[in-house]
């Protein structure tokens, strides 16, 4: 069609700040993830996983109602409404979380690179940082989907159903404890996988790494420990250290106890200073042609 | 002509440029990239010529910001090409034909508008004028897996042009684009000059540069050999006699007449009807050989350069070039 037809005319409208291109790269990123069916086969598992802690929950308000000692024995089984339920309900969902960016970060981010769709964006007005951040949003957004999100739901469930809305009042620390763990387990994972699916594009190499940090690290954090008999080895393993922070959001960490919230923060803020090096230098590296 | 020259070409009274090469080097480590560039691209059609490694890749990245210059600035409208603020001139069709598979060419084109900062509404707007443009409004809610080479390459035009810029960066928009395609495209980038705006293309496709280019840059090694149009290159060549073919009844009697010309190096007669010659100074032989045709009323079929194509001159420059 000729551009007189299409009614061509000259486009002189107010940008925003390129700070806005994140959105678009982080709805592109879910829309990507949602476009798939082996995603939904994991968010399916999470979503079961957390159906059958609202289940739990909603029973336990019902019991509760007709009988308080029905009510209190089901909680001698750690669901919800504890610190401890939910920092073990959102390690679950972790899991599964992890799993789906194993084999989501090859597409998110590593195609970028390996097919040179980075110069898309780089040609705009997103600049490194923005397309950076971008890309960390999108983790960070399917972390906090399927993690924080359910959590936070939860939560609401179980204060509702409760006798009164006391619930809220005398348990701050979890709202905390959710919103804590959440943000750990957020900007980890988002900066782990960013480094490593700009230096290992491909997907069965960056499923290989990416379970190696989180399998095979807690494996060898046991076995040196199991060795020497010293408890700090526990710090190798990445994924622990993730989730004993969550539970000291939670209050539920057992204090003095090696390893100590603080050293999982150091070792965690490590990590994420290494990933941080390896994006720049990685994201630098398009300078160079190849 | 060469650099020098080619920053005379903005002078007053003729166009603004719209982007600037002003001493560019770029190294990578201890490799040079570009080396010394001095370049003006301004309204119209520009090629971009060289053989592989010469710097187009090097000098495109530097005109889209995606490469910081060592030493030297590049301006696009009078802003760094490096800020954001230039990004918004500069629209730019990359060789790389990787998208995001899963989209459609819609969604893909949508995207990058919102990229440019375009809120939804007006995100939608532009693309459905930018698909307009390149012929692919009803075709565009296809899958980019399910796109031809050729739907690929027009989706990738509309993404560059989008948010309407003042210069389109084209790296070789032809390639496996059928015949039908290339025309369109070639008129596509017309009408965009049409506009106003500038266009550079690089491509390998010597031919179709010819037909669509105004003005042609020349590159090797690194370095800006020559701009200038076709013609004007050719002329420059000084080395290098022109190639003429001349069909005349009177074939012998021209022959005779034309060796004793300076300007005239040498004279062949293929055949009884037609005179091949190498001449020096083309201008001013073709202005001899009129007054002298006219004047003897020469029974002329025919005259053609033949060694002013694209090709050709591409050759020339770079044999030239390989002798420093």
């Amino acid at each position: 069609m000729a551009v007189e037809l299409a009614g061509y005319r000259e486009w002189a409208g107010r940008r925003r700040s390129p700070w806005w291109t994140c959105w678009p790269i982080v709805r592109t990123g879910l829309n990507m993830i949602l476009r798939r069916w082996i995603f939904w086969v994991l968010i399916g598992l999470g979503l079961l996983n957390f159906l059958f802690n609202f289940a739990f929950v909603y029973l336990k308000a019902t019991l509760t109602v007709q009988s308080e000692a029905a009510g209190g024995f089901l909680d001698r089984y750690r669901v919800t409404g504890t610190g401890e339920a939910y920092a073990d309900f959102m390690f679950g969902q972790a899991s599964i979380t992890a799993l789906l960016l194993a084999f989501a970060g090859s597409m998110l981010i590593g195609n970028d690179y390996r097919q040179g769709g980075l110069i898309y964006y780089l040609s705009r007005r997103t600049e490194r940082r923005h397309y950076v951040v971008g890309k960390l949003l999108t983790v960070g957004a399917v972390v906090t989907l399927i993690t924080t999100v359910p959590a936070l739901a939860l939560y609401a469930e179980y204060g509702l159903l409760s006798n009164s809305l006391d619930y809220f009042l005398n348990h701050p620390r979890i709202l905390a404890g959710i919103l804590g763990y959440g943000v750990v387990l957020a900007v980890v994972q988002s900066l782990l996988l960013f480094a490593i699916a700009a230096w290992v594009p491909r997907t069965v190499p960056l499923v290989m790494t990416w379970l190696g940090i989180f399998v095979l690290l807690k494996g060898l954090a046991e076995a040196l420990r199991a060795i020497d008999d010293n408890r700090h080895w526990l710090l190798l393993g990445v994924w622990d250290d993730m989730h004993r922070l969550g539970r000291w959001c939670f209050g539920s960490l057992e204090a003095g106890r090696i390893p100590t919230a603080p050293q999982c923060l150091g070792v965690l803020a490590g990590v994420c200073v290494i990933c941080l090096v390896l994006i720049v230098r990685r994201v630098r590296a398009v300078e160079v042609v190849t | 002509m060469t650099e020098a020259s080619a920053n005379s070409s903005v002078g007053p009274g003729l166009p603004a440029p719209v982007a600037e090469f002003r001493s560019v080097t770029k190294w990578y480590g201890a490799v040079i990239g570009v080396n010394d560039i001095d370049l003006t691209v301004g309204p119209g059609i520009t090629g971009l010529l060289g053989p592989n490694g010469a710097g187009k890749t090097t000098l495109i990245k530097l005109l889209t910001g995606q490469l910081r210059p060592s030493l030297g600035q590049i301006l696009v409208r009078g802003e760094l090409a490096w800020s954001a603020a230039a990004k918004r001139f500069i629209g730019y069709c990359p060789d790389v034909d990787a998208f995001y598979e899963e989209m459609s060419g819609r969604t893909f084109v949508r995207t990058m508008a919102r990229l440019h900062g375009m809120d939804r509404r007006t995100a939608a707007e532009r693309t459905e004028v930018a698909l307009a443009e390149v012929g692919m409004s009803d075709r565009a809610d296809r899958t980019l897996r399910g796109c031809s080479k050729g739907m690929r390459q027009r989706i990738k035009l509309a993404q560059a042009l989008v948010h309407d810029p003042q210069i389109l960066i084209v790296d070789e928009p032809l390639n496996g684009v059928d015949p039908v395609g290339r025309r369109e495209l070639m008129e596509l980038f017309r009408r965009f000059r049409e506009r106003g705006k500038a266009v550079l293309v690089s491509s390998h496709i010597l031919d179709e540069m010819e037909l669509l280019a105004e003005q042609v840059v020349f590159m090797g090694r690194g370095r800006v050999l020559a701009v200038g149009t076709l013609p004007e290159i050719r002329n420059m060549l000084a080395e290098r006699p022109q190639r003429i073919r001349i069909r005349s009844s009177q074939a012998r009697e021209l022959a005779t007449q034309l060796i004793p010309w300076s300007q005239v190096r040498s004279v062949d007669l293929p055949t009884e009807n037609e005179l091949s010659l190498e001449v020096h100074r083309p201008d001013e032989f073709f202005r001899r050989f009129a007054a002298l045709a006219v004047e003897c009323n020469w029974n002329l079929s025919s005259l053609e350069t033949t060694d002013t194509s694209a090709e050709a001159v591409f050759e020339y420059v770079m044999a030239a070039a390989s002798k420093f």
